[in-house]
């Protein structure tokens, strides 16, 4: 193998398998991402009106996940878990392990979007008439859950990019299939050149999409 | 107690938890010192030095750190052999890029933030460029830096234990080496799973060296607000 030189057969023999890899990372971080903002949504609304026994319980699974390292939770669910009879398959893992985490952190996300809602906003709204569901839907969510945007868009980045490290439970993502693929191929360079460039392009597109939807999104006063 | 519980316990404070902190140290020392370098250079105003810098931060904030670690310990060596790293090493080199990058992009908000007044009074007393920035300007830009500093540092020690995927070892690392010895079957092991218990344990020795260092960020911002 020349060690400089890329070698482009390499794509035409390896793209398939890279892109089913690719395909799973997708499949994953969607689940992932979607479960993430419905935790997110509900428990940070919990948290930011403290409602009672759900607020305290989501402080403490904020707070567990968020000062333990991800690997360790992966590692909990798929080695750990099985011990005291919980077996769990690595797809269920996959998705599961990166959207408790994802959760945790968009739950801060929306409950500091939720708190950033002027109090006279909602008192308006209770003194039209509204009830605390309609104050919720009508005023807090579409206030606070734009103020919450950019931060949550950062956190389902950084669940895409946590797919990754499904490679520890060899579920077939986009980092597992290429680590095979250079065992199989030994085309080093190649292989981590490609699997660079893929996590850049998809990274790079999802933070483009965040900067026009925050345009179209924001507040008028954040403009 | 179990009779396994000691000397795992003490394997895993000995070398495991000694390796994190190995890595943690290192990395975040050298985060630090390239990332307030490179955040107060991209406030220069001069094009493809700015590029050049963005292109950095973009790259090694863009890829998962398991990625870069990766290249560093497997695609660096086979384009040349003089680039061959220990684990430990090449974890905290990929720390290092990651952590570097985000420390830059700090800097170079604390930086701006602090009033022009000051660069031109530093100026009018004589300092240059160099003389400027570390004596008046980056003194000031650095107390603006200590709650995301404090936040980049609960995030390192939490990442350093993608090291363990490259055999570096570290807590998790030294956890699993325990596990799999301990489920051997005798002689070598007990034949028995403790994964549960050993797993739990390193989970919560993370918890318990985060969770203090989370509140100390929340308040330092409070109280620099």
């Amino acid at each position: 193998m020349s060690v400089l030189a890329f070698e482009w057969g390499y794509l035409v023999e390896n793209g398939d398998a890279l892109l089913h890899g690719l395909y799973r990372t997708i499949y994953v971080s969607a689940i992932a991402i979607a479960g993430a903002f419905v935790i997110g949504l509900v428990l940070g609304a919990a948290r930011a009106y403290r409602i009672p026994v759900v607020s305290p319980v989501a402080a403490v699974y904020v707070e567990v996940i968020r000062n333990t390292p991800i690997l360790v939770q992966i590692f909990m669910l798929y080695f750990a878990l099985p011990e005291v009879g919980i077996r769990l398959d690595a797809f269920t893992v996959a998705w599961l392990s990166v959207m408790l985490w994802g959760g945790a952190f968009n739950t801060e996300n929306f409950r500091a979007g939720f708190e950033a809602v002027p109090e006279r906003y909602r008192e308006a709204a209770f003194g039209l008439g509204f009830g605390p569901l309609g104050v919720f839907l009508n005023v807090a969510l579409p206030i606070g859950g734009r103020i919450a945007l950019p931060s949550s868009i950062n956190t389902y980045i950084s669940v895409l990019k946590n797919t990754s490290l499904l490679y520890v439970i060899s579920y077939p993502e986009l980092t597992t299939t290429a680590l095979q693929i250079n065992a199989l191929t030994l085309q080093t360079v190649e292989t981590f050149t490609v699997l660079a460039v893929i996590y850049l392009v998809l990274v790079w597109s999802m933070s483009a999409a965040i900067r026009l939807l925050e345009g179209h999104l924001a507040l008028p006063e954040a403009r | 107690m179990p009779d396994w519980v000691h000397p795992v316990s003490d394997y895993m404070f000995h070398e495991g938890l000694r390796g994190t902190l190995e890595i943690a140290v290192v990395s975040l020392v050298g985060a630090l010192v390239i990332g307030v370098l490179l955040g107060t250079l991209l406030t220069i105003d001069f094009r493809p030095l700015r590029a050049a810098i963005r292109l950095y931060i973009e790259v090694w904030r863009g890829l998962p750190i398991l990625v870069t670690i990766f290249i560093i310990f497997f695609a660096l060596p086979a384009a040349s052999p003089a680039l061959e790293f220990s684990p430990l090493t090449a974890a905290a080199i990929g720390l290092i890029l990651w952590g570097s990058a985000q420390v830059a992009e700090t800097t170079r908000g604390a930086v701006v933030s602090i009033p022009r007044e000051q660069h031109e009074a530093a100026a009018a007393l004589g300092f240059g460029w160099i003389g400027r920035h570390v004596f008046v300007i980056l003194p000031q830009a650095l107390r603006r830096l200590l709650p995301p500093v404090v936040s980049l540092l609960v995030n390192i020690i939490q990442n350093t234990t993608i090291a363990q995927v490259i055999g570096a070892n570290e807590l998790l690392e030294s956890g699993e080496r325990s596990v799999e010895r301990l489920t051997a079957p005798p002689p070598i092991g007990l034949g028995e799973v403790h994964a549960f218990e050993i797993y739990g344990a390193v989970m919560v020795v993370f918890f318990l060296i985060s969770f203090p260092l989370t509140r100390l960020a929340a308040y330092l911002e409070r109280r620099l607000a």
